[in-house]
């Protein structure tokens, strides 16, 4: 907890790109030269899947143009020259709004989900639901926000009544004991927060029935649940395991996190919008912690406040080490989805030769959708994708834990996910085709 | 700066085909060297035989087809070790290299190679010599089956590999470390046991070296045993009825091992393919 700091310090520049979620692309509201003041909207999209892009920084538009991006591809990005300035938007605070206000004024301000999904499509899905879940189970990033956890609370109810959903359970990992400490010594409308454990079948539900609490923190096994886990997620806490080509919220559910918490609170309470986020720096550097980075700072600023690379780096990975992406720049910028950096060194960088299946099935056992992933990645190899979507190969969420097991190394997460990009296709020329 | 772009995962856990081969290895060196201090440097000679043939079979087969030469994994040594240790210690040397030949240059490579073999290349070498050399592969003295010593050092031993099963225990190691699956021997054993008790023959028939080696080295084998969860379990119960048939009607559990892993091979992809799993979640209604 001690050891999160702020980036103050101004980049040289600052990369903003206009879609830093997965959905639709602003369209740039400032051209070259201009004066941009701070939380001032640079992108404007119209849309259903949109999430509009303010300025963290004050500073002269330098260049709108392509440029490097964590997710690996070159993207339209806004390029400022930052400045030190006191200048900004007019913040209005509403504290009394809405729902409807609220989820108007949430989509105002931009704010993202961590699985990419912005925060006012996610609370409305059109859809009963019962409750919303809190995913903080990312150890690092839930202890950068510790210090702020009242915000990240009210945060959170502002989230419930804006989505009209009844009640909350926070999800916290069970050996994540700093946080459940936090949590348990945390007041939430004067009423201190009930910490319970998911045991069996005792799950979410079960506690609920309990409790008058709105809100509910609840310890659940040592799982970090990424985005792509989502089934994983729902099945151990409530109990509602997804069928394939469903949502959490055909089970009733809807998933928030951390981060977009504490920008409902900010959004609303102070008005501002979702400008900056904790973003967590593991591995190869000389002080490794969470850092609260204002979006459009390049990796190499963020890197120098964890006190430079240590040692030769080697890899720079954006978004964990299991399925995240390897850049090819340090000058690529954090956006609103990137919640950690990890370097490796030159020694770390794996140079694995993929060999031949041996049928040693650790893949089986390790796969958490109970998928045969070798037989998967072995039918898409051959080209037989029918053979692969007849072993469920569409239930494979990516995690990856096939691979890091493999001990022929091989590719087994992008076969899978080609002979699923493949069955996609073959399932899209078939609707052309008519019946 | 330049930076390694690669897909990920970008860690990935230690252990190779390298070392799941060479640690099988290494867990089979005691009992070699129980064996010869036991029969001598007969012993000594197959055991190298074996090794090289083995060896020599699969450098020759890559060289010739321009293939990338493997024999650093160390199948092949441990496949030649498997087969030299299932032959009697009174076959002239020749017979353990022909056999190492025969298995990983027929019975692997001509199959695939490494992972695509779908009989085990020391079972099906140690069946080429039984029928090519019948009376030769008689051992001369054969175990004298009686009490739990017999576990520790085996004064009529059979095969190479009857001479001290116990020596054999650092496969426990593998299990514990999950080199070898755990599903299989503990199915397979248990199978075993409780027909053997049942049909009222003593446990000590069935304790030998060879059937050890059978349980956690050869029903093992990752591509000749099916990789579902429950199939895995089904295959070792089948191991089980299989060398309890052949060994109760013959009085020979040593025999019934080698013969009912065989044909326990031979149905291990249909015992694969009715016990798919289905996956988390449920499939699309």
């Amino acid at each position: 907890m001690s050891d999160v700091i702020k980036l103050d310090k101004l980049p040289e520049k600052a990369i903003i790109p206009l879609r830093q979620h997965d959905g639709i692309a602003c369209a740039p509201l400032v051209k070259k030269g201009d004066e941009v003041i701070f939380g001032q909207k640079l992108g404007d999209c119209e849309g259903s899947d949109l999430a509009y892009v303010h300025s963290p920084f004050c500073g002269t538009v330098a260049s709108i143009e392509l440029m490097p991006n964590p997710s690996g591809k070159r993207i339209l990005s806004v390029v400022l020259t930052p400045s030190e300035c006191a200048q900004s938007v007019d913040f209005v605070p509403e504290k009394n709004a809405s729902p409807s206000r609220l989820i108007e004024l949430i989509k105002e301000a931009g704010i993202v989900e961590y699985y990419e999904k912005p925060t006012y499509l996610a609370l409305k899905p059109g859809k009963r639901v019962d409750t919303l879940l809190m995913n903080a189970t990312f150890p690092l990033i839930t202890h950068a926000y510790l210090n702020s956890l009242d915000k990240v609370l009210k945060g959170f109810k502002l989230m419930l009544e804006a989505g009209g959903i009844s009640r909350g359970a926070i999800i916290v990992r069970a050996d994540d004991k700093e946080s459940i400490k936090a949590f348990k010594n945390a007041t939430f409308e004067g009423k201190p927060l009930t910490v319970a454990p998911i045991i069996g079948k005792r799950h979410a539900d079960y506690y609920f029935e309990d409790s008058e609490d709105e809100i509910l923190v609840l310890a659940a096994g040592k799982v970090t649940y990424t985005p792509t886990m989502m089934n994983l997620l729902s099945a151990d806490v409530m109990g509602r395991k997804i069928p394939l080509g469903h949502g959490p919220a055909d089970e009733h559910i809807v998933v928030c996190g951390v981060k977009s918490a504490k920008a409902v609170y900010d959004a609303i309470y102070e008005g501002k919008p979702y400008l900056e986020n904790a973003v967590t720096v593991t591995g190869a550097v000389n002080n490794p912690r969470s850092v609260f980075v204002r979006f459009g700072t390049p990796i190499k600023d963020v890197i120098e406040a964890c006190g430079g690379y240590k040692g030769e780096p080697g890899k720079l990975i954006v978004n964990g080490s299991r399925g995240g992406v390897a850049v090819y720049t340090d000058e690529a910028p954090v956006v609103k989805n990137t919640t950690g950096i990890v370097v490796q060194t030159k020694d770390e960088v794996l140079r694995d030769e993929a060999g031949a299946c041996i049928h040693c099935a650790r893949c089986v056992d390790v796969c958490p959708m109970n998928l045969l992933p070798t037989r998967i990645a072995s039918y898409s190899d051959l080209g037989r994708y029918e053979e692969c979507e007849q072993l469920y190969a569409m239930n494979c969420i990516e995690c990856g834990a096939c691979a890091v097991v493999c001990p022929s190394k091989r590719h087994l997460v992008q076969l899978i996910r080609y002979s699923k990009l493949q069955i996609n296709n073959m399932c899209a020329a078939e609707a052309r085709g008519g019946d | 700066m330049p930076f390694t772009v690669s897909p990920p995962p970008h860690i990935k856990a230690g252990v190779s085909v390298k070392s799941l081969m060479w640690s099988r290895f290494i867990v089979l060196l005691p009992v070699c060297l129980a064996s010869i201090y036991l029969f001598g440097f007969p012993a000594l000679g197959n055991l190298i035989a074996g090794v090289l043939g083995a060896v020599f079979i699969e450098l020759a087969i890559q060289k010739t087809f321009k293939q990338r030469v493997t024999i650093g994994d160390g199948n092949a040594a441990y496949l030649g070790l498997l087969i030299a240790l299932m032959v009697p210690p009174t076959v002239p040397f020749w017979m353990p290299f022909i056999a190492a030949v025969f298995g990983v240059g027929v019975v692997k490579h001509a199959f695939g190679g490494l992972g695509s073999y779908m009989f085990h290349p020391a079972l099906a070498a140690w069946v080429f010599l039984k029928l090519s050399w019948t009376q030769t592969m008689v051992p001369a003295s054969i175990p004298q089956l009686g009490g739990f010593s017999d576990l520790i050092i085996e004064n009529g031993a059979g095969f190479l590999v009857d001479a001290s099963p116990i020596a054999m225990i650092g496969v426990l190691y593998l299990i514990a470390r999950k080199y070898i699956e755990w599903r299989i021997p503990l199915t397979y054993l248990l199978t075993t046991v409780l027909l053997v008790v049942l049909l009222g023959d003593p446990l000590s028939y069935v304790f030998t070296g060879s059937f050890l080696l059978g349980v956690f080295f050869i029903a093992t084998e990752t591509s000749t045993s099916p990789i579902t969860r429950n199939g895995r379990l089904v295959y070792g119960i089948a191991c089980g009825f299989l060398t309890v048939i052949y060994g109760y009607f013959t009085g020979n559990y040593i025999e019934g091992t080698f013969y009912g892993l065989l044909l326990a091979n031979a149905i291990s992809p249909l015992i694969e393919r009715s016990t798919l799993p289905k996956p988390f979640g449920g499939v699309e209604a």
